[in-house]
């Protein structure tokens, strides 16, 4: 026998343990293990290898997965309690634009008759017009400063884990 | 068996996507079981890849992590696995590059940089039971030492986790050409290490 048919015998013999042969193939390499016996005991080998690599358990660690699961569980609710503030910001940063949008010329004539009325200079009655403007967005912030001052503190020790 | 076939794969595709669901809303109900069902393979095919169970163990936790916070990349159109798996191999390639300046895990090819593989072995019943399998899983991870990363990889991917070629290359970003060589000429180094072993 040529060593190329050896050759061949291997690379089926290693092919067929990740695909399929062709049927002509199967037969040739079968054909073959029958006749030569260094083929067949590598054949066999392979076989061995690949069965050894099967029977090879691992034991993961329970603390392991336990550590893992409550690591995972405190990231998530932090992610959680990160993305809420942003929701609420932009809920009422809509809220507030249509506000301001829909009361907005109602608001200077309402504010301008009161300061004629009262006798209050254009400059402040303005000045308190766009205070009134701002009130939504600084309730907003405060709001919101609170609500993150809240959040940081049980989850600083959560962050950095375990 | 069509029908059984189509509707397999009909659960595992509507699985997929439930698992999907669950990682883009950071479920942590959905997270628990994930780490319930794919703990020990996650774990073994992350020992194969380092080698080292410490390395294994800080990759485990990870890896979770990293699923947590970027799960709403996870599409549900290829299985769960897959993608768990590709996850581990990229934060152990990061690990080694801190490690060594450079370094990616397809040059981890040279014999002489490959180590020991420290299964924990698996707890078994019978004291004999436990004894063979010990002195089994002894003989197997020092033949495995003598391996590279990358081959010890595929073979853990092909023969316990019974992978397909084509998974294979999508979580070692290989084409599949390269896999199979890969495959075959681990195969040929693990028989040559286990009988150099044995004897």
């Amino acid at each position: 026998m040529s060593e190329n048919t050896h050759e061949r015998a291997e690379q089926l013999i290693l092919q067929s343990q990740a695909e399929n042969l062709t049927t002509a193939d199967l037969k040739w390499l079968e054909a073959h293990l029958a006749s030569c016996p260094a083929c067949a005991r590598r054949a066999a080998a392979t076989d061995h290898a690949i069965r050894s690599i099967r029977s090879v358990s691992v034991r993961v660690n329970p603390a392991l997965v336990e550590m893992t699961r409550l690591r995972v569980r405190r990231r998530a609710l932090e992610l959680g309690r990160r993305r809420l503030p942003g929701i609420w910001l932009w809920i009422a940063s809509a809220v507030s634009w249509a506000w301001i949008a829909a009361s907005v010329s109602c608001l200077w004539r309402f504010f301008g008759w009161m300061a004629h009325r009262v006798g209050i200079p254009s400059p402040f009655w303005q000045m308190g017009f766009a205070l009134w403007w701002a009130v939504p967005a600084l309730v907003l912030a405060a709001v919101l400063s609170m609500q993150s001052l809240q959040d940081e503190s049980p989850i600083a020790g959560i962050t950095n884990g375990s | 068996m069509l029908t059984v076939t189509y509707s397999f794969a009909d659960s595992m595709e509507r699985e997929a996507r439930e698992v999907a669901r669950g990682l883009r809303n950071r479920d942590p109900e959905v997270l628990d079981r994930l780490i319930e069902q794919f703990q020990y393979r996650l774990f073994r095919y992350l020992i194969y890849l380092a080698g080292s169970r410490e390395t294994a163990e800080d990759l485990f936790q990870e890896t979770w992590m990293r699923v947590l916070e970027k799960g709403h990349l996870y599409n549900g159109k290829s299985r769960f696995e897959t993608w768990l798996f590709a996850i581990a191999r990229n934060l152990f390639i990061d690990l080694v590059r801190q490690r060594k300046a450079s370094v990616s895990l397809d040059e981890l090819v040279d014999p002489e940089k490959a180590g020991t593989v420290d299964i924990p072995a698996s707890e078994t019943t019978l004291p004999t039971e436990r004894l063979f399998r010990e002195e089994e899983n002894r003989l197997v991870a020092t033949a495995l030492g003598c391996l590279p990363a990358v081959y010890r990889e595929v073979l853990v991917l092909r023969f316990q986790e019974d992978l397909a070629l084509d998974e294979i290359a999508a979580i070692v970003a290989a084409p599949l050409s390269t896999v199979k060589s890969r495959l075959y000429r681990s195969l040929e180094l693990l028989r040559e290490a286990l009988e150099e072993t044995k004897s």
